[in-house]
């Protein structure tokens, strides 16, 4: 078999437009396969990390965007008394854009040592002690300062907030590095005397053995009767109650991901027919010189893998580089999804390309394969 | 033992109400070596005829024993690598492959047979001399005459040295001169490579070329003006 390749790469080279717009349509389906993959991946990200589901957000009652949620950040010292927690992250959040945004900053002020704790931030450029101890720094999410061109030393500000960069971090939960973390009371600070005392939230995290619905059920109890009512819910719910809306749109656009699936496979299944009606006479040629009909169906089936991985290579290819290089992410509420690439991702869409491939050649292959000899002779 | 027996064979064609049956029980023996000319009004059954020898049709009845296999008993499979092995055809319009180059349009039959890359190409040579086209190698059929494509389409039909090779109206559409080309070439298949050849042609001065001169005449076998009958009665 092998040694009819150059045959089937000369068959696709003749007709090159034809093979050319069938790769391109290809690749475009299939980055847009794995694009709407990395989203879906970033939203299950949120709601199914390690920590979704053992770490605790107290969020003011009925309240969703995080300017509106204010907490007196006493009530730290009160949860950190309760039994199966080991600590409590009070967090100031501030976003330049409560709805749903491709571009929406989101600072959390967090106490210098809580982060350093609690987050896996792993500092690219910069220094912890220029964050600790200045003011007014901030530590820079990697996608954030890829999209909005920012190092260390630049100054940033948004709205009524003015930061100046102390240090670059990656972290390997992908929507952190979305944020702009500050310190707390700066953030409490920024926005008038109005915030000062309060935290938007504040993360408990658990000990192994603490049961986090029943911890949650009795945060909300003890302050039942206090100044503000309080939400609590796991990481993971609380995200996906933030994205609800979200969510739902993701889970719609998952369709247009079957329907980039459909499309390649309409198109490599038309090419493929296209360049086996064209060649009936060669087909039966070929057969005639002692082909059999089972290698005649394989040489159709490797012009269509070879259309179909072709395009996927290059589509997850491109998928890749687009995600990789430039950071997107979709944030409403103060919580962001970020759009990553993964092996798994890359994995899953050169699955699709090499099935869709096998697909597309089924029928064609089969009906090159079963032609008569004598009349496709006598075809034009 | 004749090389080729045809015995007692027929094909019909169900044409809606009525059966067309261009061969009605025909018979022939080729041997080893022959050169046989095949001629007859048009749609007399030729084709079909030359077309169940080299293996690409199936008779209604009868048996086709070439070089001691029954080739009407092999299943598609079989049938395809028999023809591989045994079977060169020259076509009307050379059917050369548009995108492979002359080189690679001989060689085609050859990676069909269990060979080594040398072995191929000394017989690529072999065959590309025979024709005299070794300097047109890298040409593609686009790239030659007509006469050109038909030499390399023999050159093709013989490069693995089959059993057979038929030629189905070989000069059919070449011009006077060209035919003669052709002709000459295929006296020398025979001659000096001694190929059993089987022709169909319309031309009656090609047709006098060859050793041995048959007639299908309403679905009946002539030579010399008798009817052949079957190689078991011949033998009796
Ligand atoms: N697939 C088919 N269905 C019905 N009839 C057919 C079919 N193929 C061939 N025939 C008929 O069989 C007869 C013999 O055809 P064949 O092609 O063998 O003739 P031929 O002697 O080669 O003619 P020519 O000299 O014109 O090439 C013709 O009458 C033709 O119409
Ligand atoms: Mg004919």
């Amino acid at each position: 078999m092998l040694k009819f390749i150059p045959y089937v790469f000369k068959s696709l080279w003749r007709h090159r437009a034809r093979t050319l717009l069938t790769v391109s349509g290809t690749a475009v389906a299939l980055l847009v396969f794995c694009f709407i993959g990395a989203v879906q991946q970033g939203m299950l990200a949120l709601t199914s990390g390690d920590d979704a589901g053992r770490t605790l957000i107290v969020f003011q009652e009925n309240r969703f965007c995080p300017q509106s949620s204010r907490l007196p950040q006493d009530y730290e010292s009160t949860i950190a008394k309760l039994p199966g927690v080991q600590d409590v992250v009070p967090v100031k959040v501030f976003t330049n854009n409560c709805r749903a945004s491709l571009d929406a900053i989101v600072f959390q002020g967090v106490q210098p040592e809580k982060l350093k704790a609690w987050r896996d931030i792993d500092l690219q450029s910069g220094n912890w002690s220029a964050f600790s101890g200045q003011d007014d720094a901030a530590l820079v999410g990697i996608d954030v300062a890829t999209r909005r061109g920012l190092s260390v030393g630049d100054k940033f500000t948004i709205g009524d907030v003015s930061v100046v960069v102390q240090g670059v971090f990656k972290s390997p939960a992908a929507a952190e590095n979305n944020l702009i973390f500050t310190q707390l009371d700066f953030l409490q600070r920024a926005r008038g005397a109005n915030d000062v005392g309060t935290v938007t939230m504040l993360e408990v995290h658990l000990n192994d053995t603490a049961d986090p619905e029943a911890l949650a059920k009795q945060i909300d109890q003890e302050f039942h009767a206090g100044p503000v009512g309080t939400t609590t819910r796991t990481k993971g719910m609380f995200q996906a109650d933030t994205l609800a809306d979200l969510a739902e749109l993701i889970g719609f656009v998952h369709w247009l991901g079957y329907a980039c699936v459909g499309l390649v496979l309409s198109l490599v299944a038309t090419t493929t027919v296209m360049s086996v009606q064209d060649r009936i006479k060669e087909h039966a040629v070929l057969q005639t010189l002692g082909l059999r009909p089972l290698r005649v169906f394989s040489l159709v089936m490797t012009e269509s893998l070879l259309l179909s991985t072709l395009g996927g290579i290059l589509g997850v290819a491109g998928s890749v580089l687009l995600l990789s290089s430039a950071g997107m992410s979709v944030a409403a509420e103060g919580v962001t999804i970020a759009f990553e690439p993964s092996l798994s991702l890359a994995m899953q869409g050169l699955v699709v390309a090499v099935a869709v491939g096998v697909l597309a050649g089924l029928a064609p292959g089969w009906h090159a394969s079963r032609t008569e000899i004598v009349p496709a002779l006598r075809h034009a | 033992m004749p090389l080729v027996e045809v015995i007692d064979v027929s094909k019909e064609y169900a044409n809606g109400e009525e059966t067309i049956r261009p061969l009605d029980g025909v018979s022939l023996s080729i041997e080893e070596g022959d050169y046989v000319s095949l001629m007859g009004a048009s749609g007399s059954g030729k084709s079909t005829l030359l077309n169940l020898i080299a293996g690409i049709d199936q008779a209604t009845a009868g048996e086709i024993i070439v070089a001691g296999t029954d080739i009407t008993k092999l299943s598609r499979g079989k049938l395809a690598d028999w023809r591989a092995a045994h079977i060169g055809y020259i076509f009307q319009t050379h059917n050369l492959i548009p995108v492979l180059t002359a080189y690679e349009n001989v060689e085609l039959p050859l990676l069909l047979l269990p060979m080594s890359s040398g072995e191929r190409r000394k017989r690529v040579e072999i065959a590309m001399e025979a024709v005299d086209l070794t300097s047109r190698a890298t040409h593609y059929p686009r790239q030659m005459s007509g006469g050109q494509e038909q030499r390399v389409g023999i050159a093709r039909a013989i490069v693995a040295n089959p059993t057979v090779v038929v030629a189905d109206e070989p000069t059919g559409s070449l011009d006077d001169e060209t035919t003669e080309q052709i002709l000459q070439l295929l006296s020398r298949v025979n001659e000096e490579l001694n190929m059993t050849l089987l022709m169909v042609t319309h031309d009656a001065d090609a047709g006098a070329r060859a050793r041995r001169r048959i007639r299908l005449e309403r679905g009946r076998l002539m030579e010399n003006g008798k009817e052949l009958q079957t190689a078991k009665l011949h033998t009796a």
